[in-house]
């Protein structure tokens, strides 16, 4: 993944950059007023090629389809395994939870409730098939897969008050 | 009686104002050149009078309010060798260039100074305002505009205090100069360690519910700030300048922001007019061949000096030109700087007169360079780039 690079435009507001594979350059620049600006720079050009203005709201809803949060894909999958009875579930570790700052391994999840830990998400890295070595650390977000009866072990057995997602 | 008048002038300067600015937002036009320009065609109606100068006067302190407000402190001390190394490029271009013209001009030094400071600096909230408007805040020159903009107005805000307080003094000598600098460091040290010391107090202080109550401790605040300032013969606009910098830190900034907006619009819209009265209208036509002399010669230099800043950066030509044509327009604290200090007026270049004259130059003619400096940079590129290919064969 390519570093994003950050500047101050003092007056105006903060002027992200980011140097795409293909040797083209997106920049976002977001204003004091809240407002959104992406840029393209196709490669070696000094000019941008296109502008776009988005507001507040609006960048947030682009923000979430491109980070795939708004639709769908996941959704749809979710509904699939669960007519199989199986259910994948987004579990924010809270700062108390019983869960953090422990080894997986020495959790012995899956002895006890029969849940797997799929994915670790924490901030903006995701770790997919974390090993039992990983620690689970407060804030991040697990997701994790089970039929509904263990699922439902789980969330008791750990005292799970945060679901995301649904 | 005078207060009578003064209120339908003030009516009157303001519907003025209000179409005179409908037009410039139609045509894209800096408000600030559009409101001087108002100001020299109503001095025909009627006179200014103490109340439309007292207004003018809260307009020069809640500006400066507000710059200080605004201006980032953050962005300031993360950047500071950027900022610093840009500025004084920017700075040993433009600043003695003025000097050199007061003195043919046979300016005295206060006069000079002063002069050096009205073409040096550029007018940020013009820069700033068609940068976003023609898309350049990505482009790559964006960031050295920008430093050399927040160095300008730190700058030329310390200037300020430090210039009302020669002109305060009367002369220049050792002593006064000493003495000056020693008062005017005094009182920015005094904001310094109250920012430092006190942060958690203002907080608390000012965070009042009660939007009126909220209001009238605010414009106390300013108006206490620019006062003491003004007493120990300081300008009122940097006392102002460094309570909006002292408030520019807290939680309540936004709300602080959005209170006091309208007062400055307000009064300042109505500085540009009294600025704009008290150019003498007949004397304009004598005064244009000198305010196109320096326009000309201090476009130079601000386009020279931006390249030369666009090199030391490591900018293409293009970029590098662009970021010296983004320099051009002057404004507000041009005017600040002619309109704030009592000045003699038996000088043969009256420079309230002359500064009006350029900064509706720069101003107007500057936005348009900036607007259509890309194909003006191209042809001069192309033309060098043949020149070159010429001479190589």
């Amino acid at each position: 993944m390519s570093e994003i690079k950050e500047c101050d435009l003092p007056g105006i507001g903060k002027k992200f950059t980011l140097e795409l594979d293909s040797g083209d350059k997106l920049v976002v620049v977001i204003h004091l007023s809240g407002e959104r600006e992406v840029f393209k720079f196709t490669k070696d050009s000094e000019e941008p090629t296109s502008v776009t203005n988005l507001n507040d709201e609006e960048a947030r809803q682009i923000g979430a389809i491109l980070t795939g949060t708004y639709f769908q894909p996941v959704i749809e999958e979710e509904q699939k395994l669960t007519t199989r009875n199986v259910t994948m579930e987004w579990i924010k570790i809270a700062d108390d939870s019983k869960l953090a700052n422990k080894k997986i391994e020495n959790l012995n999840i899956r002895k006890l409730t029969g849940v797997s830990i799929t994915t670790i998400i924490r901030g903006e890295t995701v770790i997919p098939n974390p090993r039992p070595d990983e620690i689970i650390k407060p804030q991040d977000t697990v997701i994790i897969i089970g039929n509904n009866k263990q699922i439902k072990k789980f969330m008791s057995t750990f005292e799970i008050k945060y679901r995301l997602g649904k | 009686m005078i207060v009578n008048e003064s209120i339908l002038s003030l009516g009157i300067s303001l519907i003025a104002l209000f179409f005179a600015g409908l037009l410039a937002t139609k045509i894209n036009q800096s408000l600030i050149a559009v409101f001087i320009v108002v100001g020299m065609i109503l001095q025909n109606f009627f006179p200014v009078t103490i109340i439309t100068e007292f207004i003018a006067t809260l307009g020069i302190i809640f500006m400066l309010f507000m710059f200080g407000l605004e201006f980032s402190v953050g962005s300031l001390v993360n950047n500071q060798r950027k900022i610093f190394h840009v500025g004084i490029y920017d700075f040993l271009f433009n600043f003695p260039l003025g000097l050199i013209l007061g003195w043919l001009l046979g300016y005295d030094l206060i006069h000079s100074l002063l002069l050096a400071g009205i073409i040096y600096v550029t007018s940020s909230v013009i820069v700033a305002k068609s940068i976003i408007d023609l898309k350049r805040a990505a482009n790559p020159e964006t960031e050295c505009i920008l430093n050399v903009l927040i160095f300008e107005d730190m700058f030329i805000a310390t200037f300020l205090a430090f210039i009302v307080g020669i002109a305060n003094y009367g002369q220049i000598d050792a002593k006064g100069f000493f003495f000056v600098i020693l008062k005017t460091s005094a009182f920015f040290m005094f904001f310094i360690i109250l920012a430092k010391t006190s942060k958690k107090y203002i907080d608390k202080i000012i965070d009042i519910e009660h939007t009126e109550l909220f209001v009238i401790l605010i414009l106390s605040i300013i108006v206490l700030s620019a006062g003491a300032a003004s007493k120990i013969g300081l300008s009122e606009a940097i006392g102002a300048f460094l309570a909006g910098l002292l408030l520019s830190e807290t939680k309540q900034r936004n709300r602080i922001s959005e209170a006091i907006k309208p007062f400055q619009q307000f009064s300042t819209a109505i500085f540009f007019v009294v600025f704009g009265m008290s150019i003498d209208y007949k004397h304009i036509g004598g005064m244009l061949p000198i305010g196109i002399f320096i326009f000309v010669i201090s476009s130079f230099s601000k386009v020279y000096g931006g390249y030369f800043i666009g090199k030391k950066y490591a900018l293409s030509k293009k970029a590098g030109l662009r970021l010296g044509f983004s320099l051009i327009p002057r404004g507000e604290f041009s005017i600040i700087l002619a309109g704030t200090i009592a000045m003699s007026n038996n000088l043969s270049y009256p420079l309230k007169s002359i500064t009006g004259v350029y900064v509706l130059l720069s101003a107007i003619i500057g936005s348009i360079i900036m607007k259509e400096s890309d194909w003006f940079i191209k042809w001069l590129i192309e033309k060098r780039d043949i020149e070159e290919s010429k001479q190589t064969e």
